[in-house]
């Protein structure tokens, strides 16, 4: 009778945990890791030759048509 | 019945780990800690499940896992060595068909090891095969201490599930683990996500550590009762007020020592008084043939050499006749004898490069797990503050194992090896950690010093 007893409630406490674990998100893929890692990507990408072409480019067609805005108001 | 519940519940753990292959690694640690198969009485006992499992484990995570953060460590390596020399020493055995009976689950044991930390790259997973690695030995403890409770105990006479006195099913090994994993379950009660602090995980964890404490008393181990005191010195480092907890733990002694049948007096007695006991002092000769076997064979003799040994000593006979006892002394010849302590199964089978491995493998472990309790005590967000307690929890795990090995042969006992494995796995995770953010960080210095060189360039 205890065997039963120990045997279920072992059993039980580690079907419940092994669900739980099936049903978390970060089992496969650490979010602590993933978030630094996320961080660290995009600053990268910020401090790249080709990042910051990016940014400028962007920078440059905005220019001119803040530019035009301007002149077309005055 | 019973083979069909333990049919059923790791088919549910096989379905499980179809969306997690990780779970399969788990179900092979719950095969191996509790042996369902040598529980149950037909169907079960007639499938090889534990091999199923290592498939599952071994097969899911080659095929299926990302094996992002997966990295081979010192430790590993010294393992794949150790496992190298014994299959090497165990072709040289003094005993060949001896030898390959222990070799046959040694190496299965070893290699787990050696595997395991391979996939432990998330905190989740840690905590995972920690909580699994508990809660199956805790079945096995829980009916252990409801016995002690209800039907008292007795030196061999307490039944387990499995009564071969075998694995973790022997009474001092299961003292031994049952001791040692007290710290990790209060581990878990203040930083547990699986099972979230509450007030049922204390009253389990509560319930729980009283039956560990029990298990020593009622399988009457006298190594329990050292692994006890280890953990009483062990828990002085992180008290604050020790005075109090000394005379706290004074206090419980005495409480309990009413409750203590006759024979547990008796068997603890031996301990102070090792002539007295065949078992005890059998242990000092056979570490003395030990150290003279491999001043002879200093590479070891294989697994099982201690069946070579022979030996004759004195020890003192009482006869109790009404009020008179007499005590004479007889010579006592003991023949294959084992090295009761894993230093010595260690020397004995494989020599001083084994025992210098095995030294190091613990010894090194002990050292990783100070360290990042030191590194990570002054954590306290809620993603890392759980380190440093789990590295403190580990470690004194550690060491009642060691204390434990010091006077009963489990220098391979899988139990340790994944407590081994575990150590590994949150090392490997904290360096990973610091590795991340230390790139980090010089990603962040990179952007401010282009910021700036940008900024100067617009002013000039």
């Amino acid at each position: 009778m205890i065997d039963y007893f120990a045997l279920a409630l072992g059993h039980g406490l580690l079907a419940i945990a092994l669900l739980r674990l099936m049903l978390r998100e970060g089992l496969d893929v650490d979010p602590l890791i993933g978030e630094i890692k996320a961080e660290t990507d995009a600053n990268r990408k910020a401090t790249s030759v080709a990042g910051r072409n990016a940014a400028r480019r962007t920078k440059t067609v905005e220019q001119p048509q803040a530019d035009g805005t301007s002149s077309a108001d005055a | 019945m019973l083979d069909l519940v333990f049919l059923a519940f790791i088919g549910y753990v096989l379905v499980l780990g179809l969306r997690r292959p990780f779970l399969w690694v788990l179900l092979y640690v719950y095969i191996d800690i509790l042996a369902p198969q040598r529980i149950g009485y037909s169907l079960i006992a007639a499938l090889p499940v534990s091999l199923i499992a290592f498939a599952a484990a071994f097969g899911g995570w080659i095929a299926l896992d990302r094996k992002e953060g997966a990295r081979f460590t010192l430790r590993q390596g010294l393992m794949g060595l150790l496992l190298a020399y014994c299959w090497w020493t165990t072709g040289q055995a003094d005993f060949p068909a001896d030898a390959q009976t222990k070799w046959d689950w040694v190496w299965k044991a070893l290699l787990f090891a050696i595997f395991l930390p391979l996939t432990l790259t998330t905190r989740a997973r840690i905590e995972g095969l920690a909580l699994v690695l508990l809660l199956s030995v805790a079945t096995i403890v829980i009916g252990t201490g409801m016995k002690t409770i209800l039907g008292g105990g007795g030196y061999q006479n307490l039944k387990f599930f499995v009564n071969d006195n075998s694995g973790i099913y022997e009474s001092s090994t299961l003292a031994t683990v049952a001791i040692g994993l007290i710290p990790m379950l209060w581990w878990f009660v203040k930083y547990g996500t699986v099972f979230r602090p509450h007030w049922l995980v204390t009253g389990f964890a509560a319930a729980l550590t009283f039956a560990c404490l029990l298990v020593p008393i009622g399988t009457e181990a006298r190594t329990g009762l050292l692994c006890i005191a280890a953990l009483g010195g062990l828990m002085l480092r992180y008290t604050k007020r020790r005075f109090l907890f000394i005379a706290g733990a004074g206090v419980l002694g005495l409480a309990a020592v009413p409750f203590l049948p006759q024979s547990y007096y008796d068997r603890m007695a031996t301990l102070a008084q090792p002539s007295s006991d065949e078992s005890a002092s059998t242990r000092v000769a056979v570490w003395q043939w030990t150290l003279d076997y491999v001043g002879e064979k200093p590479l070891g003799g294989g697994f099982d050499a201690y069946r070579g040994n022979r030996f004759a000593y004195v020890m003192p006979v009482k006869q109790v006749d009404g009020n008179t006892t007499s005590v004479t002394y007889s010579e006592v010849v003991d023949e294959g004898r084992a090295y009761h302590s894993s230093f010595f199964e260690m020397l004995g089978e494989q020599g001083w490069p084994g025992l210098m491995i095995w030294l190091a493998l613990h010894g090194i472990g002990l050292w990783q797990m100070e360290r990042l309790q030191r590194r990570w005590k002054t954590a306290g967000d809620e993603a890392t503050r759980w380190i440093a307690p789990l590295a403190a929890a580990l470690q004194m795990s550690a060491i009642i194992y060691l204390v434990g090995a010091t006077f009963q042969g489990i220098a391979y006992q899988p139990v340790m090896l994944m407590l081994v494995g575990l150590q590994i796995g949150l090392n490997t995770y904290c360096l990973r950690i610091d590795s991340a953010r230390g790139l980090l960080e010089r990603s962040v210095s990179r952007k401010a010093a282009i910021a700036n060189t940008m900024r100067s360039a617009v002013a000039a």
